[in-house]
């Protein structure tokens, strides 16, 4: 099967065995942003859970009592929709930033790039840079390099234990938690789910690494898609590089016919994806920088100007102007704008109140001794404040209806779910249609602005 | 970027691609798969009261959150396992 070239070698670069990369450790302005972004990010992980508000967990996604606690606000599953809403969020704010800055996302913020960062850091630390790395790997197994690895994975493990431990307590309240582990006594699904995301962050950040990005990430797939020729992506200048070749310090490169590049290859041992940035942009790249601080490091020491590989855009490379505010960006900006307005606007106007109504299914409707028809009515009243509040029931849309519900008005707790059943009597001679509609309304007693009204059927004989 | 990679290429589809690449295939999408429905049945329904149906009032809403996640995933990873098997030549099934 005659296959062009290329393909070929893509192909082959997907199914191609893994080979371990080794980093090595880079340092410079991007190094250094990338290093507060995790330090930042990691913090707030690890940091948020135990924050108190109002006597309770500050953030907390309480799966047991359904409810989701954000500071000072309280989510119900039937605030699904702002869930809804905040995916949006999150999908739009993805590709604004990708159009204008291609993948920030990858090289500073994404959980896999942070904790990779973190372990690939201890295991520096341990086991030395990219060279002692190498070497120990190939070195025969002795008590020095069990003693070396036996460390890291120690560290690694204790590390993936917490980060599993700190994921169970967004969900159950940390305090209690952290209790339980003291005393042994964590039930079992605690236990399991602790295991279970200290054993996925083990793996991903010490093992599948960028393998993560190149073969289960599906933005890395499709982000793509939105890089147009002004998005900030990370290129090496060939103009100015090529040729490439070795050359003393200090001898005019121009009289070798050489260009910038001393293909020193060093951009290419500190890629985390072990790509080659000269072969141009390649969907391997997550963006994180670290083949300029290192290749700026190399152009100075030469004597160079710096950015031989650097931030840029397609139609700067090629000395056209850069247009940062395009349709396309204007658009994501736009929407994105739209949709965290409406959202903030939402939550911050929402009535912490929900009246479900479900008609008595057993039977459509009764006639009394007096001669009235009547339904009955199973209402569910949900308090989503956090205060107890005493809720008073009216009805209307039938001429003479008569509602008997005891008692009325409803002692509802702070943020619980009071059911009750009502009665509601109608004269049959008010009735023009087998199906009619009426209004249950709920009203605080001591709020009038926490008020809800639902539609229900009233069922009767046509006379 | 997007390759399309397999379908043309000798020795069908998945010919070469690691048995380590092959399971993640499977098991991966159907992880993310069975964590969005996972959150969407159980945004809707209160486990509780399915368990209650059901004739399980000993589950708790955790262990029922959970044991909804994996049955989820099962049937996720079967939908994707059977995706991988169908995609198979029929050439190489014969021998």
């Amino acid at each position: 099967m005659a296959e062009p070239a290329q393909k070929d070698a893509v192909v082959e670069e997907i199914y191609k065995k893994h080979e371990k990369i080794y980093p090595r450790e880079v340092h410079g302005f991007f190094a250094h942003m990338r290093l507060l972004a995790m330090t930042v990010l990691l913090g707030l992980y690890y940091g948020v859970p135990w924050l108190q508000w109002d006597g309770r967990q500050a953030v907390l996604f309480d799966l047991p009592h359904r409810k989701f606690y954000i500071f000072d606000w309280v989510f119900w599953p039937q605030d699904f929709f702002y869930l809804a809403l905040l995916l949006m969020i999150a999908a739009f704010a993805l590709f604004f930033f990708t159009t204008l800055a291609g993948r920030l996302w990858c090289g500073y913020a994404c959980p896999q790039t942070v904790w990779t960062e973190l372990f690939m850091w201890i295991e520096h630390r341990i086991e030395g840079d990219r060279p002692q790395q190498i070497k120990l790997d190939k070195s025969p197994w002795n008590a020095r390099k069990i003693r070396i690895k036996a460390t890291k994975h120690a560290i690694w493990f204790l590390l993936a234990l917490w980060t599993g431990f700190t994921f169970v307590g967004y969900f159950t309240p940390i305090r209690e938690l952290w209790h339980d582990v003291l005393a042994f006594n964590l039930s079992g699904w605690e236990t399991f789910w602790i295991l279970f995301y200290g054993f996925a962050t083990w793996g991903n950040a010490g093992f599948m690494r960028e393998q993560v990005c190149i073969y289960m990430c599906p933005y890395a797939r499709f982000q793509a898609a939105m890089f147009d020729r002004d998005t900030l992506v990370i290129s090496y200048d060939a103009k100015r590089g090529e040729p490439r070749g070795s050359r003393k310090r200090g001898v005019d490169p121009r009289e070798l016919g050489l260009g910038d590049c001393i293909d020193c290859t060093l951009c290419v041992q500190v890629c985390p994806t072990g790509i080659d940035i000269r072969n141009g942009l390649q969907y391997q790249c997550i963006g994180c920088a670290a083949c300029i601080d290192v290749c700026n490091e190399v152009m100075e020491k030469m004597g160079y100007p710096k950015g031989l590989i650097r931030y840029t855009t397609e139609n700067q490379m090629e000395g056209k102007p850069t247009h940062i505010l395009r349709p396309r960006i204007v658009i994501y900006g736009l929407l994105l704008l739209l949709f965290t307005s409406a959202t903030l606007y939402g939550i911050a106007t929402r009535t912490p109140l929900e009246l479900d109504i479900i008609r008595d299914r057993n039977t459509l409707y009764r006639e009394t001794d007096e001669g009235l028809v009547e339904n009955v009515y199973q209402l569910k009243i949900v308090n989503m404040d956090e205060k107890p509040h005493r809720y008073r029931l009216s009805i209307r849309g039938l001429p003479g209806m008569v509602l008997d519900a005891d008692p009325n008005p409803v002692e509802v707790p702070a943020g619980s779910v009071q059911e009750e059943t009502v009665r509601v009597r109608v004269d049959p001679v008010e009735l023009k249609r087998a199906s009619n509609e009426i209004y249950f309304i709920i009203e605080a007693e001591d709020d009038p602005k926490l008020r809800r009204e639902e539609k229900a059927r009233f069922l009767g004989p046509v006379l | 970027m997007e390759t399309t990679h397999g379908d043309h290429h000798a020795g069908g589809p998945d010919a070469g691609l690691p048995a380590i690449q092959q399971v993640v295939s499977v098991l991966w999408p159907s992880f993310l798969t069975a964590g969005i429905a996972t959150i969407v049945t159980f945004t809707v329904f209160d486990p509780l009261q399915i368990a209650q149906c059901m004739g399980e009032p000993g589950l708790t809403r955790l262990g029922a959150y959970s044991t909804g996640f994996f049955v989820f995933w099962l049937f996720a990873a079967a939908s994707s396992g059977l995706t991988c098997y169908f995609r198979r030549p029929t050439d190489r099934i014969r021998g």
